[in-house]
């Protein structure tokens, strides 16, 4: 049972990563490989303040949304207005580097040795120590992060995006404009990754750079991808698909080296059968 | 009738080719002006450079009496400038009703968000597009209609705008005749409200019937300019289009 | 010991590793038109071929460089034939190519994991025992020089064969405008095919290189890929004599970056290179 609950955690975490970066790939096409570096942003931020400073986790998290939303903005302004494959190797380089600055900025991070102790998060004095009510607190922060991304969607704002993903000059010559809403929708992607990145800190009490790195931003990516471009469930029903799958695995007797392996080969072969038999994924309303 | 927008010798550059060379044209409110001239004479460039999808090479346009030497596309629909395209540029992965209220809907970014006025832009998108005969597919995707239908919706659309200059690019080709008596019709409602419209078009049937003026384009010159009736019987013009 | 010299040195051999990477990515690219991930795999299996030739199986050291790079070229090309001709049929989007070719990415490197481990491997016997040749006041090792003469070879031997063979001249054909070199009579796929072998194959020399220089793991495949993307990015897309003065370029920045700062800082170095690039000059040093 115990073990259930730590899947369904992780399940929800990987969730909120799904939905979010859905809103930035699915809907608007924009992809983005720097996904992890902002769900970093937010578990450090929370890892930061949390054991540092002794703030709130719920105050923190909202630090930790903020800085990463002030970061993708900065990254953006920078990327958004370059062509396709350049913006896509802009969002790679920048995971890169920001991964160097958790791994490298010693005094802040702690490096490569990471952030424990991270307590879990308190309110009205009540603490949510136990997993049980650690899990309906992230289920809460799922549906939160569904509803708006629903509202954002189903809005006149999420039929932009959608004219945005299959064609921006078009979009542009009928009065949009098109770069701000990018900027807007990719800041607002990051925002979520890093509350998801918050929840990760509180739940594992310790963080440590090496799971945000451009592999952790492609992993995510994998989530929308299964889960089809355009849809916030299916990128919720693959997140949970992804996390369960390969504890499967677990059972089937591989050496935890080994599974972990096969987790990855179990990716990469989901990535290109996708490709080659479904490319819209499970619930996409987009085709790639 | 007042000029709403006029080119004082445009020039667009491939390389060292002229695909618009110097040219001068006019549009009046409340006028039909058609653009002819064969195949590669460069009426869809002009279009793509008065709308700001190609950058201005030399020359300026002139909106109002504002001078420009760079339009963004961005400003173009501010200038009250709207366009078709020739090779169809629809939102194919959206219905045929999102496709127009894209165009309708508020623009700004928290507008967009929180948009107030719905009921408004959906009972205009019926009427737009009961007009041209869609809105019973009005929740299929865009990319199952048929090359006629996806004509419509894009006229559609550019009308949905309710601007001042419209620039539509082979609005006809491949239509049937009750489409074509459609566009048709639409086309002198917006010239009846005082727009000016541009028409690229190849059916010189069609040019007669409804332009008020002609521009006659080759290897992007404007070689000849005035009604149709004058242009059409002009030795140039024909040697344009068949050869000397 | 200059270190100047010993920079100067090292950024040659870097170079010449990273000039390799970009001339067979630039291969692909030119013809295939899609960013290939897997490309990256290529170069660490080449590796690890010639690893268990030249360390498990103790041949010698020519046979395992020749048996690493074949086994590079023959999996590029299988993986051409498998995945990326059956999308390309169908027409698939640039984008799913990319998102297969990084499905194949990860398998190659998850595959070799369980095979060799995820541990840190170099290729170089003996190490202490090499001869070591002192140059203007910097050392380079006999591995190095041999490294520096092979490069030299094959970017002489594509060189001429991309500008005097027939097929060199149906690459370019190809790279031009494949329909045309289609309706001129040019068997598009058989030559895409070859070409896969060939880039393949050079990358794969690029991770033996790699291997012997400084050491390889199983993941090496993303960051090898990268620099090389971004050397063929920097030196100007698509211009062959633009690769190698990107790789160059890059290696002496890297290199010259080490003076400041920290080693682990290097990635982030190459990444910030190439962000300026993209930002100030898209078309690279060389446009084509």
């Amino acid at each position: 049972m115990e073990y259930l609950i730590h899947i369904a955690v992780l399940a929800c975490i990987y969730g909120i990563l799904g939905i979010s970066l859905n809103l930035v790939m699915g809907e608007t096409g924009l992809i983005s490989v720097t996904h992890a570096a902002f769900y970093g942003l937010g578990a450090y931020a929370v890892a930061f303040l949390l054991v540092g400073f002794g703030i709130n986790f719920f105050l923190a998290t909202l630090a930790g949304m903020i800085l990463a939303s002030g970061v993708a903005f900065a990254i953006g302004v920078v990327f958004l207005r370059l062509k396709e494959v350049y913006y896509v190797l802009g969002t790679v380089g920048s995971n890169v580097i920001l991964f160097s600055v958790l791994l490298n900025w010693n005094s802040v991070t702690r490096g490569p040795l990471g952030i424990g102790g991270i307590p879990r998060p308190e309110i009205f004095g009540f603490r949510f120590s136990e997993n049980e009510a650690f899990l309906l607190l992230v289920l809460a922060a799922v549906a939160i992060t569904y509803a708006i991304s629903v509202l954002i969607t189903r809005s006149s704002f999420g039929r932009v995006l959608n004219a945005i993903r299959e064609d921006e000059d078009v979009v542009s010559v009928f009065g949009y404009s098109v770069y701000h809403y990018k900027l807007v929708i990719f800041t607002i992607g990051a925002a979520f990754a890093a509350l998801a990145g918050a929840f990760l800190a509180s739940y594992l009490t310790y963080i440590s750079p090496f799971s945000f790195t451009v592999v952790e931003s492609i992993f995510i990516l994998s989530i929308v991808v299964l889960g089809g471009l355009g849809s916030g469930r299916g990128a919720l029903i693959a997140a949970g698909i992804l996390v369960i799958t390969p504890e499967a695995l677990r059972f089937v007797g591989f050496t935890p080296d080994i599974a972990a392996q096969m987790r990855q080969v179990l990716y990469g072969l989901i990535l290109i059968l996708l490709m080659l038999y479904r490319p819209q994924g499970l619930l996409g309303r987009f085709r790639i | 009738m007042k000029t709403l927008l006029s080119t004082r010798r445009l020039v667009k550059r491939f390389g060292g080719v002229h695909a618009v060379d110097h040219v001068d044209l006019s549009l009046e409110g409340g006028k039909i002006t058609a653009l002819i001239g064969p195949n590669g004479s460069g009426k869809t460039t002009l279009i793509n450079v008065v709308t700001g999808m190609l950058a201005i090479d030399g020359g300026d346009i002139v909106i109002d009496s504002v001078r420009l030497q760079r339009i963004r596309p961005s400003d173009v629909a501010s200038y009250g400038i709207t366009r078709t395209f020739q090779n169809l540029r629809l939102i194919q992965q959206m219905s045929v009703l999102d496709n127009i209220l894209l165009v309708l809907t508020e623009r700004n970014i928290w507008g967009a968000l929180f948009e107030q006025h719905t009921k408004f832009h959906l009972a205009t998108a019926e009427e737009i597009l009961k007009k041209v005969g869609l809105w019973e597919k009005r929740n299929e995707n865009a990319e199952s209609l048929s090359y006629g239908q996806r004509k419509l919706l894009e006229i559609a659309r550019a009308v949905s705008m309710e601007a001042r200059i419209y620039f539509f690019d082979e609005p006809f080709a491949g239509l049937f005749p009750e489409m074509v008596r459609i566009v048709s019709g639409i086309i002198r409602e917006l010239r009846a409200s005082g727009a000016a419209v541009v028409l690229v078009e190849h059916d010189m049937l069609l040019v007669r019937e409804l332009a008020d003026y002609c521009y006659v384009l080759d290897s992007g010159k404007v070689i000849a300019e005035g009604t149709p009736e004058h242009v059409l019987k002009q030795q140039n013009v024909v040697e344009a289009y068949l050869g000397k | 010991m200059d270190i100047a010299a010993q920079l100067i040195l090292n950024a040659i051999i870097a170079g010449a590793i990273y000039s390799l990477l970009a001339l067979g990515f630039n291969l692909l690219y030119s013809t295939a038109r899609f960013f290939d991930l897997g490309y990256g795999a290529m170069s660490v299996a080449g590796a690890y071929v010639a690893y268990t030739f030249y360390n498990l199986l103790d041949l010698s050291v020519p046979i395992a460089v020749l048996a690493g790079v074949l086994a590079a070229g023959t999996l590029g090309f299988v993986v051409e034939k498998l995945v990326y001709r059956p999308l390309r049929a169908r027409k698939a989007t640039h984008t799913v190519l990319l998102i297969a070719s990084l499905g194949v990415l990860i398998v190659i490197q998850a595959v070799i994991s369980i095979i060799f481990s995820s541990q840190f491997k170099i290729l170089s016997k003996d190490v202490n025992l090499e001869p070591v040749f002192n140059v203007f006041g910097g050392a380079i090792t006999q591995t190095q020089v041999i490294i520096l003469v092979a490069a030299l070879l094959i970017m002489v031997a594509l060189a001429l064969t991309l500008k005097y063979t027939l097929f060199g001249k149906a690459v370019n054909a190809i790279a031009d405008d494949e329909e045309v070199a289609r309706v001129v009579g040019v068997n598009s796929e058989r030559v895409i095919g070859v070409v896969f072998f060939v880039g393949s194959a050079i990358g794969g020399a690029a991770g033996i290189a790699t291997a012997f220089d400084s050491g390889i793991y199983p993941t090496i495949g993303l960051p090898l890929l990268l620099n090389g993307v971004i050397a063929f990015i920097v030196g100007g897309v698509g211009n062959v004599y633009g690769a190698v003065l990107g790789a160059f370029a890059l290696a002496i920045t890297e290199n010259a970056a080490a003076w400041f700062l920290p080693g682990e800082w290097k990635f982030a170095i190459a990444f910030l290179v190439l962000i300026i690039f993209l930002i100030f000059r898209p078309q690279g040093i060389l446009p084509k």
